[in-house]
């Protein structure tokens, strides 16, 4: 299998970064089913990538809904107003720590790259109508723009971690289709506002939820929940 | 006294009413605070109840409802559990807390609402503060005055580290005692921080708080740690030593400037040189920068015709050549007296009438632009001496300018360019003579050209300019002693036919005709009418001769004859044809062929079509 090493090998230093959580004793157990003359990247490091892969994401995820309810739906009761229905909410994703912990690893990993897939078209088209805007918001636009690519790297690590760590897992493409991109061209504004609003809230809570459970994760696969 | 009483008890009664009615409304019960400390549970605080009042508020319930997969379910159901949280609290353990899922939560009381809040469990995340604060020292300053600590925390005991479900970072803050500002770091993620810099007869205080990442608030301050640093040394300073820098600069910026001074007053040109090196001026080899100053074009035209590169561009400025025009309606009119003659320094005066051959055209441009030197020849006219050797330089340098000749370059036909301005007739005026040209004959041909002319056009009489056949190294030209014969003619003297006859062979060519040609349009007209002596040849340097008196010279070979041969001297000048290298002229009348006779020698220019006749 090969392993793409151009997406990782630039982001190398991101290793400097992934000093960040507080595993006191790192003991990186390298699982390599296929020996470490095929392994040039350990799972460790891959994690490691990962986890502030996805930190990264939710953060400009969080910004960027931040500024958008700043400036287009503050105080106008769409918190409670919106539908908020996520086309990720179909899958079984677990709600708390308990539930996390009750997942296997396998499931919980195809869990995390369907979400990952199915946010691909989304964020296409997000960045698609918002750049088309009438006043693109600049910040905005280059938020979604930074989220479409970061997305893309992160599942391709992804991929390559679950490749490492379950070899034998196979291809497995069913992940929630989205459709909301009629709501988000339409010409009320209202109600096109509230598309936004509902994508992004939903990208928000979903990349939060990614990076919770990848750091979950790493923390039970590489530190054996002692981080 | 008794209304005195039912008056006060109906105030004590309104008041009351009142206080108890304003406090029933002010003491409604409302949500202080939702946290949740671990993400795993959380729990809300309302105000407390207070039971003032006539009202009776009734039991405060607090209901909760938190969206399920797609829509909500506005299913309210009661707190779990009024009671672990303290009072007025609701407390939710960890089966009843999700973490991705919004609620909301009411305060009723008697069934009314009274307060309503929604949140996610992520925004009301406030971690524990983290205990076991201790330091240890990590070194001394040399002077034993500051010190360095490093201080150790643990995480909160709720918050989940090991499994990673809470990652959390913290904020050290430490003051002196006795201060009141704290001083604060920046968040940190490990649970380890070093602090620089204390000093070390000082005591003091550092308190640390943990935040999630990404979301929630501050939790509270941890307990405060007191720092004493030990004293290591006997002989601490109570003074900080403080750099001066402030004199380092000053005394700096004094010690340049006085070297600065020393190398720039002194007479030591080698230091001078080092520091300040002269920047090199422009320079030409072979000119005296004076010589520029003073302003004497000529010689410096003629210093710099000797690099070939100069050359060109007067040569080749096809700017003036465009605008050369071709006037048939004008007479030719020469004046008197050459260049050549001028130039020569022989006396001769041009006829003043003749001069100044007004051309009421615009853009001509060329040297023949009698308005360019019609004054100066006016002035010269009748001039004799000085002036005219200061003329003749002057107008050379003009010719230079305008009808620059190449030295190499003699007796060759050139394209006529200025007689194309001009009429083709030229008023020839005496060259050789010693005194001046009788002003009469010059007079008579000027009248008698004015009777032809339409329009009173003046030519030269003045010799624009004289054949320049060498320049010297030295700079000085040489000019070739060419038939200073002129015969002033205007075109329109000129037997009509033969104007028809000059015209017919008139090629549309740039108007740029070969003198010979010129010429024998020409000769045939003074016949008629000019009653001077004036030869009927053409003053070589008369180039201004129309391309219709050219060209119907040019057909008229048998008048021609004699007219060029008789006539036909060296050529004073030759002007140039510029031709498409902006360097080339041709200039070489001789290298021509026989039958085209009339290219030869005195034609100053020839026609392209003719130059292309005689190239191969």
């Amino acid at each position: 299998m090969n392993i793409k090493g151009s997406p990782w090998k630039g982001s190398l230093l991101l290793l400097l970064v992934s000093d960040l959580l507080l595993c006191q004793s790192v003991a990186p157990l390298p699982i390599c089913p296929g020996g470490a003359a095929r392994c040039q990247v350990t799972l460790g490091d891959l994690f490691d990538r990962a986890v502030v892969l996805s930190h990264y994401i939710h953060n400009l995820s969080s910004e960027m809904f931040s500024e958008f309810d700043k400036r287009y739906t503050h105080g106008r009761g769409f918190i409670t107003k919106a539908i908020n229905s996520c086309h990720t909410s179909s899958l079984a994703t677990p709600e708390d720590k308990e539930q996390a912990q009750q997942i296997n690893q396998k499931d919980f990993l195809s869990l995390i790259v369907s979400i990952l897939r199915s946010w691909n078209e989304p964020l296409y088209h997000l960045v698609t109508e918002v750049r088309g805007m009438q006043e693109a918001p600049e910040t905005i636009l280059s938020k979604a723009v930074e989220i479409e690519e970061q997305t893309k790297r992160l599942l391709e690590g992804m991929e390559l971690i679950v490749s490492q760590v379950h070899p034998e897992t196979k291809e497995n493409e069913i992940y929630p289709v989205w459709s909301g991109l009629p709501s988000l061209q339409m010409a009320d504004e209202e109600s096109r506002l509230s598309a936004y609003y509902n994508l992004l809230h939903c990208l928000r809570r979903d990349s939060h939820k990614i990076d919770n459970y990848l750091k979950l994760l790493k923390c039970r696969i590489i530190h054996n929940n002692n981080c | 006294m008794d209304l005195w009483q039912l008056l006060l008890t109906l105030a004590l009664a309104g008041s009351s009413d009142a206080f108890s009615g304003s406090e029933d409304s002010s003491k409604e019960p409302k949500f202080t605070k939702c946290r949740s400390p671990e993400r795993e549970t959380f729990s809300c605080h309302w105000t407390d109840e207070v039971h003032h009042g006539t009202k009776n508020l009734g039991p405060i319930q607090l209901f909760y409802t938190r969206r399920n997969t797609q829509e909500w379910t506005q299913e309210w159901k009661e707190c779990p559990d009024y009671v672990s949280a303290g009072e007025n609290s609701c407390y939710f353990n960890s089966s009843f807390t999700s973490i991705w899922i919004p609620y909301c939560i009411k305060l009723t009381s008697n069934g009314d609402t009274v307060d309503e809040k929604c949140f996610s469990v992520d925004e009301i995340v406030q971690p524990d503060p983290p205990i076991a604060l201790n330091w240890t020292l990590l070194n001394v300053s040399l002077t034993g005055i500051h010190a360095d600590i490093q201080v150790r925390w643990e995480a909160p005991r709720n918050a989940d580290i090991q499994k990673g479900w809470m990652v959390l970072e913290y904020e050290l803050q430490y003051k002196e005692v006795n201060e009141t500002k704290w001083k604060m770091m920046d968040p940190i993620l490990s649970t380890s921080v070093p602090v620089y810099s204390l000093k070390v007869d000082k005591e003091y205080e550092v308190r640390v708080r943990s935040k999630q990442r990404n979301s929630g608030n501050y939790g509270e301050f941890s307990e405060v740690l007191y720092v004493t640093l030990p004293q290591m040394s006997q002989f601490t300073c109570e003074e900080d030593f403080y750099f001066p820098w402030l004199l380092i600069i000053i005394f700096g910026i004094f010690g340049l400037t006085v070297m600065l001074f020393v190398f720039l007053f002194s007479k030591q040109q080698r230091i001078k040189m080092l520091i300040l090196p002269p920047v090199p001026v422009p320079k030409i080899k072979g000119i005296d920068p004076d010589l520029l100053k003073e302003g004497k074009l000529e010689e410096v035209n003629t210093i710099l015709a000797i690099h070939d590169s100069y050359k060109p561009e007067f040569h080749s400025d096809d700017s003036w050549v465009e605008f050369i025009e071709l006037d048939i309606d004008e007479p030719d009119e020469k004046t008197e007296g050459s260049d050549t003659d001028r130039l020569l320094s022989s006396d001769h005066e041009k006829s003043h009438s003749n001069l100044g051959v007004k051309d009421g055209d615009s853009g001509r441009t060329s040297c023949c632009e009698p308005d360019i030197l019609e004054t100066d020849f006016n002035a010269n006219d009748i001039h004799e001496g000085t002036s005219e050797v200061a003329q003749p330089q002057r107008l050379k340098g003009e010719a230079d300018l305008l009808c620059l000749d190449q030295k190499n370059q003699n007796n060759s036909p050139y394209h006529d360019a200025c007689p194309a301005t001009q009429q083709p007739s030229v008023i020839q005026a005496e060259k050789n003579k010693p005194q001046p040209l009788p002003t009469e004959g010059a007079e008579s041909t000027h009248q008698a050209a004015h009777i032809q002319l339409s329009n009173p056009s003046s030519l030269a009489n003045i010799d624009f300019y004289a054949q320049v056949s060498d320049i010297t190294p030295a700079g000085s030209v040489v000019l070739s002693p060419g038939q200073k014969n002129k015969a002033g003619m205007s075109q329109y003297d000129m037997h009509p036919e033969m104007v028809s006859l000059c015209q017919e062979n008139f090629l549309m060519d740039n108007a740029y005709f070969c003198e010979a040609d010129a010429k024998k349009c020409i000769p045939v007209a003074p016949h008629i009418k000019v009653e001077s002596h004036i030869q009927p040849s053409f003053n070589q340097e008369d180039i201004y001769i129309t391309t219709e008196s050219l060209t119907t010279a040019a057909g008229r070979p048998g008048t021609e004859e004699h007219v060029p041969g008789s006539e036909m001297p060296v050529p004073d000048y030759t002007s140039i044809h510029i031709v498409q290298s902006p360097q080339g002229l041709i200039l070489n009348a001789t290298a021509l062929p026989l039958p085209d006779k009339e290219f030869l020698s005195s034609c100053g220019y020839v026609s392209t079509d003719q130059l292309n006749k005689i190239m191969p």
